[in-house]
């Protein structure tokens, strides 16, 4: 679709060089796309979601017919999981190669879903996984009379519920929404210069969601570990067996759905006063906009692209020197920095080992010795 | 002395900046990221929202920056800097991860001499003139001999040695190597797809069967060797040995005529060359730049004068 450009100039060289892929990665440009209706509510979370991802943003200026969940609906009715890509996902597409960004937010507003925004991550060119919520009781950042955070700060990420960790749609939700809000990566930084945080909160967990559906959604081999390390494979296998659910589980999953607690985004201007000891005592001031979501539709990420995606690159030899890398056993750098390994071999049956032959070492025959004790004169000569 | 009650103040402040939950909060320094794993308690949350989040998020970021006070830190001009631990909580990648590059020529023999990359600077102090010059771009000592208006000659010196020329050609000369090495890189690194023996070993074989078949007979006749691949049929054609007169009358007015017609579209017997096999036409043309012959007679010390017979002319 994009025409494949060759630079004729450094600078545009330059360019393109830039969009090669890192191993550590630049943060998410994020393209704000405007449907057909928008809406009062909508236009106003958008001005504000881009100023807290300013530099990192772009917004798109006319109204797009956009809908993001198009082929969605129709693929899950065929088996087949090739099924041809709706032109909204081609548009998302196209977008992404042209401005070099990976994620989107998709604002609409319909009767059936007002105030919808539509969060999209993509992975190599391709979209990754989509998460649709609505915005109830939006509070601009222009109401809050106080002073705000410096563009392009990074963050500090508060996430608070227990339901981040078990319910599948909440750790999905919790994924992308460390990948909007994430700045730069870095190994360092300025402990003066944190300025805002965002919280991001839960209502309390209904009863009927702790004992139904939650536990079963969860592949057994889950641990609080792999949380970590791949969170959304979760995410992936529970909604494929979601889809493969009888139908009777499949309502009950539905109605849970609907009783999902509510998503409070906050952002507060950290103040720091001096307490006694090193580490002062925080006093948080609000700042940004306060959105309270609702979760609706989602689609989760296809496993085959999300194992790509999670690919890290090797670890270099002064990482596994530093102790980085999975533990092993009779590996260990020693003190002069030297990566010692141990090499162990089995018990070995030194009776059993076939040497050189030399005579003095040979066992005396029984013959032999007789022979020596004879002659007496002699011996005093040798030495054992 | 009373230690007691100084030991209560210190212990006072230190519970004013720890925060005690039930489960303890996950924090993941290298995204700055806490994570309250604890039940959102209902009654608080009904009561006030807003304060309850507040509440929530204080504690949250107490403990975040508890852990973050404690880690290793660094000086530096902006302040004291930490050192974030690894990542813990891992995030999809946008783009696929970058494929290792082999090494180009250079690369290679500079890991097994051991030399290390230097970088160099555009300018460079230069002792005659005691000043900082570019190396190359504007005013570039690459361009010196080019640019300067007067350059010392050799007594014994050819009289068409052009210094300017000289200069330029061997600079043209190194860019080009330096291009054609290049693209000899990108070849290796590109896999090369063509895989050089293979490609060769291609051409080769084209070339012997385009060979075998320039015989009059078209190679049909020619005895095959061992191991050459069957060539595929190709047919001489000959016109029929009956012609009416006026075909044959035809065909032999017109090979005539275009034997007179035109000098250049046959191609002449090739002329016997004096000395040695050069083309001295396309010599002199070379040479004079298209001007001729009478302008390189004594053209050199009047340069660009107006003297000179150029192209279009002299004086304009």
């Amino acid at each position: 679709m994009l025409r494949v450009i060759k630079p004729k100039t450094a600078r545009s060289k330059r360019a393109l060089d830039a969009r090669e892929p890192k191993e550590v990665e630049d943060p998410r440009t994020v393209i704000f796309v405007k449907g057909t209706h928008t809406g009062e509510v909508v236009n106003g979370v958008f001005k504000d979601l881009m100023a807290l991802k300013r530099p990192h943003a772009v917004a798109f200026n006319k109204k797009n017919v956009i809908h993001p969940f198009d082929s969605a609906t129709n693929s899950s009715t065929t088996s087949s999981s090739a099924a041809g890509s709706s032109t909204s996902i081609a548009s998302l597409e196209f977008w992404a190669a042209k401005n070099d960004a990976s994620m989107f937010v998709v604002g609409q507003t319909t009767k059936k879903r007002p105030n919808g925004m539509t969060f999209v991550r993509m992975f190599d060119g391709r979209v990754l996984d989509m998460i649709e919520v609505g915005v109830e009781n939006y509070k601009a950042m222009a109401d809050f009379k106080t002073p705000k955070s410096t563009p392009g700060n990074k963050p500090l990420l508060h996430f608070a519920s227990e339901l981040f960790d078990t319910h599948p749609r909440f750790i999905h939700l919790k994924s992308m929404l460390i990948d909007f809000f994430n700045g730069e990566e870095v190994d360092s930084i300025s402990l003066i210069g944190l300025e805002h945080v965002i919280s991001i909160s839960l209502g309390p967990t209904p009863s009927t969601l702790n004992d139904a559906t939650s536990m079963s959604l969860l592949p057994s081999t889950y641990s609080a570990d792999s949380v970590h390390a791949n969170p959304l494979a979760a995410v992936a296998s529970a909604s494929f067996i979601a889809n493969s659910l009888p139908p009777t589980a499949a309502t009950s999953l539905a109605m849970a759905s609907a009783s999902l607690p509510k998503v409070h985004i906050r952002a507060y201007t950290t103040k720091l006063l001096s307490s006694g000891v090193r580490v002062p005592r925080v006093e948080l001031v609000p700042m940004g906009p306060a959105l309270d979501l609702v979760l609706r539709r989602a689609q989760a990420p296809d496993s085959d692209m999300l194992k790509l995606a999670m690919k890290r690159p090797k670890l270099k030899k002064t990482d596994v020197e530093k102790g980085l890398g999975k533990k092993r056993k009779n590996v260990e750098v020693d003190e002069m920095g030297d990566l010692r390994g141990r090499v162990h071999v089995g018990l070995q049956d030194l009776s059993k080992l076939k040497g050189r032959r030399m005579k003095g070492l040979q066992e005396e025959r029984p013959g032999k010795k007789q022979r020596i004790e004879e002659d007496d004169g002699d011996d005093d000569m040798d030495d054992e | 002395m009373d230690v007691t009650s100084i030991l209560d103040a210190q212990k006072a402040k230190q519970q004013n900046v720890t925060v005690e939950k039930e489960t303890p909060l996950e924090i993941d320094a290298g995204h700055l990221m806490v994570s309250d794993l604890n039940p959102i308690d209902e009654e608080s949350y009904n009561e006030n929202l807003e304060d309850h989040l507040r509440a929530l998020a204080r504690d949250g970021t107490q403990a975040l920056l508890a852990a973050l006070f404690s880690l290793p830190t660094q000086k530096s001009a902006d302040g004291p800097l930490a050192q974030l631990p690894a990542r813990t909580y891992q995030l999809p990648r946008q783009k696929q991860l970058p494929k290792p590059k082999p090494p180009t020529k250079w690369e290679r023999f500079a890991a097994a001499k051991g030399i290390s990359h230097v970088k160099r600077d555009k300018k460079e102090w230069d002792e005659e003139r005691q000043e900082w010059v570019n190396r190359w771009g504007k005013d570039g000592k690459n361009r010196r001999v080019e640019e300067q208006w007067l350059t010392e000659v050799k007594r014994n010196a050819d009289t068409d040695h052009n210094p300017q020329l000289a200069a330029r050609h061997e600079r043209k000369e190194r860019i080009a190597k330096n291009e054609k090495q290049h693209l000899a890189n990108l070849a290796r690194a590109s896999g090369s797809s063509a895989s050089g023996p293979s490609s060769r070993k291609a051409e080769l074989e084209k070339s012997i069967a385009t060979t075998r078949a320039s015989t009059a007979s078209m190679g049909k006749f020619d005895r095959k060797l061992d191991g050459e691949k069957k060539l595929r049929g190709v047919k001489r054609k000959f016109d029929p040995a009956e012609r009416s007169v006026v075909d044959e009358q035809k065909s032999a007015l017109k090979l005539i005529g275009s034997m007179d017609s035109d000098a250049r579209k046959m191609r002449k017997a090739p002329r016997e060359n004096e000395e040695g096999s050069v083309n001295a036409r396309k010599a002199i043309r070379f040479a004079s730049k298209g001007k001729g012959a009478a302008s390189m007679a004594g053209g050199e010390t009047r340069g660009k004068s107006s003297f000179a017979k150029g192209k279009k002319g002299g004086r304009r």
